[in-house]
Order: C-alpha cells, then structure tokens, then sequence
C-alpha cells in the first residue's frame, strides 16, 4: 500500500493536484517532482488539494513552499485548497503558518476563482488577429 | 539471518557440530551407489521419484530408521519438508522450519553437520521427530555452488553415536544428489502438470504475510494428496494502517480451479485496495465471477481490522464461521453468511462489526480442515477451537491446527487457515529503529495505537503523533553516514501525562533557512514541554503532555 498519492485533472488550463493518504519525509520528495512534472508551460495555476490528506508535518509544509518557489518564478499561480477541519490545516496551525490569500476552502472556491478570473484576463486581451 | 557466517556456531543444548570428514571413509561400493544419482538420466525422472531413490539409498546404505530431505524455500527464508522415509508425516502436515531454529535450522544458517545423540534433551523444533520417538539424528546441508539448497538428515529410534563414516557415507550422498535435485526441481516444474498446477498455486499465495504493527499473522496453505485445489488465503495492508484479511475456496478441483483462484484473489485484492467494505468488495467480486462466461462459485470472507481500536467489519459470502481465540477461551463467531459468490444473480453481502480485544486473534480456514466424513460440520468447528486454544502465538495456533487437524492418512482436500492477533499493548514502548525515513509511517501506527491505548482524544493523538513523528524525522535526518544508522524512540505514561524520549547519535541539526526550523515549531506548538538535550554523543528530545481526563 503506497504511503501517499496524487491525482491529477486539468480543468481549462489550471492543474488541479489532490493528495491522499499521508505526506512525510519519505514520500515528499516523490510527490513533488511528479506535481512539478505536471506544470507545463501552458497551464497557468496549480490548485494543489489537500483536503482528503491524512497527514501532513514539516516535510509537506517544505513541500508546499518550494512549489510555491518553483511556480512563482515561471510566472504560474498556486491555490492551496485546505478545509479548516482537516488533518493539512491542524499541522499548519502548529506549525505558525497562517492561512493567507492562495488559501481557500473547498475546490469548488478555487475553480470558480479561475474562471471567473481568466474571463476577466481574455476581455481585456485585443483578439491577436485584429491587430 | 546467519547465512553468510558458516564459521560462527553456537553452542545449543544437545547438539553437537561434526567436522566434515574424508571422502576415503566411504565404501567403495556406497560411492559407487550415490555416483549413479548425479547420472543425468536420473534427473529426468522427476524430483518425486528422484528424491524417493536417493531415500531410499541413503536408508539402506546407513540402517536408518528415517530420512527426509527439507528444501529452502528463498522467498520466506524457511525450510519446508518435501520428502521423507518412516517420518512421511513431515511432508503431509507441510512442515516448515525458520532457518536458524531447531536441528534443520541450524544446520541450514550455520551450513555444518549435526548430531543430536539424544532428541529429548536437545533443542528441536519440529514435534513430529519427538512424536515418532527418534532418539539419534544426523543432518547436513545441501549446497550447490555455495547456494543452500536444503537439510539431508537421518534418524535412529534406538540410541545411536553417529560417527564420521555415517558422516561421510551422508556427505557422499548429499554431494551426488544435491546438484540432481537442483536439476529435477527445474525439470519437474516444467514438466508435470501436477507439478506446474502446485506451482502456479503456490505463487499465488502471498509469500509473507503483512506486517503491520500491532497485528501479528501466521497462515498456513496445504495441498490435498494428489489433486491441486482452489483454496487461498491473503493478508495485505490498507490505508491508514488498517488490515484486510481474506480467505476462500472455489468449488472445485484441478488446474481450473487453482487457475480460478488467482482470479478471484487477485479481483479481492484489487477492490478491497479501493477501499470498498468487506460486503461491497465481496458484492464485486460475486459481479466479477458472474461475468464469467463458465460456471464458477466459490465461497470467501474478507475482514477489515482496525489496530488502532480493534473494530473489525467482517462479511462473509457463504464461508464457514471464523473463530476468535482469546487466552484460553474462544469462541465460534456468528457471521450471518450471504450467499456463495456467483451463486444469485445480484447477491447482496451482508456487513457486521465485531471487536477483537488487545491479545485476541481472528481466525479463518477452509473446509478441508474440518470437513470429515460422518462428523457434523459444527462438531469439527468446536474440536478445531477446543484444538487451537491457549495457543502461545498465531504461528503456534495454526501448526496446533495442521499437526491435530490433518489426518494421518493425508488430506482429501487442500486446507487453508491464517490467523491475525491483535497483540498486546505494551505501557512502555522502547524502540530501536532505523534510520530510514519508511519507518515514519509505521512509527505513527503505534503512536496512534498507543496514544489509544492510554486515553488520548483524536486531537490529542493527532497532535502528539505529530509533534512524535517531527521528533523522529529530525532523528533520521541526523544519519549522514551511510553505514545504517538507527535511533531510539521512547513512550511511557503517568497519571495522564505522557512522556517521549526520542534520542540519536547525531547533533540536533541547525536549522537551514526560514524553512527549517519547523518541526521544533510544531513539537513545541503540541507538547507541554520540550527539552532538546545535545551532547557530543547524541541529541535527545524530552517531550510531555498532560492528556485532557
């Protein structure tokens, strides 16, 4: 039985990331690389999904920040989606990190940010074949 | 394991290491008899009537009373018995010896010749020498080309001081026949059907059982006498360090009916892996034997156990009742069984929950080791109990089960029983572990069971775990070297506050960037105290917690 897991969909060019099972020294590393492996240059922002993970320590939380890192300098954005009830945000307490703007609660929250947002970007963009 | 160390032996009670001894000490015409075993030709016979042959020799040769041969069996590092003269029962009850326990164990981990002048005075693990009332015994290992390939010993009902020409006539034999069976053993397996049937099955059946923390198994699979069957039985692990136990048995016999097997366990496997219930993983696979274009139906049980609480969720799909054994008592659960899988179309699997208290096992077992003629099925139920009670461990109970259950006259029907404990909680954990980040997560298995144990609430165990398992990651990220490294992780309890001591022989590591750092944060965020004690020798880390009444 594998420790944890990752499952991924693409939904209009955002990567949603949803983690199951448990997330420790062992297997961060691993999981990393594959949701780093999944960012190509066209998806625009990762939602990384952590509610139905069963445990999350420091190892995740470096996990997380240097997504975080890697995204920021290819320009792609980072949601993390962790219910306030969850194993993810218990450690994140603990740990002193506060919830801030890339957090939100449920998927559905993360998705229709997205859409709503690239609708807003694709208005304000001249269609290329006018100019 | 002591395999690589031939030279190291170990004084035990009653044995007694021979040196090898002299090739010139055989009778010409003995040589002469063992030569004509490593005649190829010999090979083709097959290993049945190959190993009867070089019994048979070696019987005459020495004025025996008994011979056997164990083969090692690489995969579970176990010796089993596969052929044997005037102790015929080693090889129908499927005796299995760890390799370096008892005479054949040593004999095999230490690769030197045995003596044992007197059985009842020694240290030997197999019931059955002392059961035929063997007094003497002589054994040697098997090797080709440096590999182990078994024991070859000899025994003698009457006192008898085996001396070095016994020795050398047995070296004799064991240097012809043990290439040959080397080589029958490939031949038979691709030639006989038999042979590939038994095969097949046996690499069907898991090789070792799951080792989950808290939960100790043992399991035991028999063949009939001469038709292969379709019995099998699985232990595996589920997310977040649950158990799932398996048994079953298609109707039927022959290669079909083993081939069927594998089917249907492997389709148990597989859904139960999805995390479906007992019931519904057993509803699946009734669908799947439905799909099936012949006709197939086989009876199975599957239960889920939980070691943090003990709660098992059973189901059972026309299966005999399983058994829980405690201490001295038991007693025969009543599972409300649902139709065979592929009997109805649409079968709904019946659920239900039970409780395996700390120190009780769930046993499972199939027909054939209580189905007997004349006898009602629910009075070979309760002898099975009356059999298995007071078992010392799982492993005891399921030999306990083959060694009375069998009958003499060899099986009709091939036996399948596994054994799962829900063991004991210690007060005080001590563990020495190693360095590897893998352990993390079996560490957090006995936290959580322990935490249990001792009251914790769930954000009480969740935190504490936490705050632990940083404790040990911190540990193992000591390790530079890269000769194993492994640290100690202790749990005691007073009054409601609990105590971990989590030491190693590393510097608590500085730590590197606005990261790191974080584990410290957490720990100190979960526990009351914390003390982090670095030394020139090691850290140690003194955590406590005060649990809520």
């Amino acid at each position: 039985m594998k420790l944890g897991d990752v499952q991924f969909s693409e939904h209009e060019h955002v990567v949603v990331a949803r983690l199951t099972g448990e997330i420790d020294l062992s297997n961060a590393d691993g999981i990393e690389g594959a949701i780093a492996e999944a960012m190509l240059n066209h998806v625009l922002a990762l939602i990384l999904d952590v509610s139905a993970l069963g445990y999350l320590d420091s190892a995740g939380i470096h996990l997380i920040y240097r997504l975080r890192e890697k995204l920021r300098a290819r320009g792609q954005t980072l949601r993390l989606v962790i219910p306030p009830d969850s194993p993810a945000n218990d450690a994140l307490r603990l740990a002193g990190v506060s919830r801030n703007v890339e957090t939100v609660d449920t998927l559905d929250a993360a998705l229709a940010e997205f859409s709503t947002e690239r609708r807003m970007a694709e208005a304000e963009v001249p269609d290329p074949g006018n100019v | 394991m002591t395999l690589e160390n031939p030279h190291h032996h170990v004084p035990r009670a009653g044995q007694t290491v021979l040196t090898p001894v002299e090739p010139a000490l055989v009778p010409a015409h003995q040589i002469e008899a063992f030569a004509r075993l490593s005649d190829p030709a010999l090979s083709e016979l097959g290993l049945e009537e190959f190993l009867d042959e070089l019994l048979l020799r070696v019987q005459e040769a020495l004025a025996v009373d008994t011979v056997a041969i164990l083969l090692h069996d690489v995969d579970t590092h176990q010796l089993v018995a596969r052929a044997a003269k005037g102790i015929e029962e080693e090889v129908e009850r499927g005796v299995r010896i760890p390799i370096g326990q008892g005479f054949a164990g040593r004999i095999a981990a230490e690769r030197v010749a045995v003596f044992v002048a007197d059985v009842d005075h020694a240290d030997i693990l197999n019931p059955i020498l002392r059961e035929k009332g063997i007094h003497s015994l002589l054994g040697i290992p098997l090797i080709v080309e440096g590999q182990l390939i078994g024991v070859l010993h000899v025994g003698s009902l009457v006192p008898r001081m085996f001396g070095t020409r016994d020795l050398a006539v047995l070296q004799a034999a064991a240097a012809r026949a043990a290439p040959g069976i080397e080589r029958a053993r490939l031949f038979s397996e691709l030639e006989h059907e038999h042979q590939v049937a038994m095969v097949l099955q046996r690499s069907l059946l898991p090789k070792r059982l799951s080792d989950v923390i808290g939960v100790t198994s043992a399991a035991r699979y028999l063949p009939a006498a001469d038709e292969v069957g379709g019995d099998w039985y699985d232990v595996f692990e589920l997310a977040r360090g649950r158990l799932g136990v398996a048994i079953g048995d298609v109707v039927g016999h022959g290669v079909r009916a083993a081939a069927l097997m594998g089917q249907l366990r492997t389709a148990l496997h597989a859904y139960a892996l999805q995390d479906h219930g007992p019931a519904r993983t057993l509803e699946l696979v009734d669908r799947y034997v439905q799909s099936m274009p012949d006709y197939a139906m086989a009876t199975a049980a599957y239960a889920v156990l939980e070691p943090d609480t003990g709660e098992v969720q059973i189901a059972s799909a026309g299966h005999l009742p399983p058994l829980i054994v405690s201490g001295a008592g038991g007693r025969v659960v009543d599972v409300t069984p649902s139709a065979p899988l592929g009997a109805f179309s649409y079968g709904r699997v019946h659920e239900q929950e039970l409780l395996l208290a700390p120190g009780e096992t769930l046993v499972f077992y199939t027909d054939g080791l209580v189905e007997r003629p004349g006898t009602p099925l629910t009075e070979s139920i309760d002898e099975l109990l009356a059999v298995v009670r007071g078992a010392g461990s799982v492993d005891e109970l399921c030999r306990r089960a083959v060694d009375e259950m069998v009958p003499l006259e060899g099986l009709r029907d091939d036996v399948a029983i596994v054994a799962i404990q829900n063991s004991a909680i210690d007060d005080h954990l001590d563990l020495h572990l190693p360095a590897d980040p893998k352990i993390l997560a079996e560490i957090r298995l006995v936290l959580r069971r322990w935490l249990r144990h001792q009251g914790a609430n769930d954000s009480e165990t969740m935190e504490i775990t936490l705050a632990v398992s940083e404790a040990c990651t911190n540990a193992i990220e000591h390790a530079y070297s890269p000769a194993p490294a492994e640290f100690i992780l202790r749990a005691s309890a007073d009054e409601g506050r609990v105590t971990f001591v989590v030491s190693d022989a590393g510097r608590w590591r500085a730590p590197r960037g606005h990261d790191r750092g974080r584990g410290l944060t957490i720990i100190r965020a979960a526990m009351d105290d914390v003390e982090v004690n670095s030394a020139e020798t090691g850290t140690e880390i003194v955590m406590h917690r005060k649990l809520a009444p």
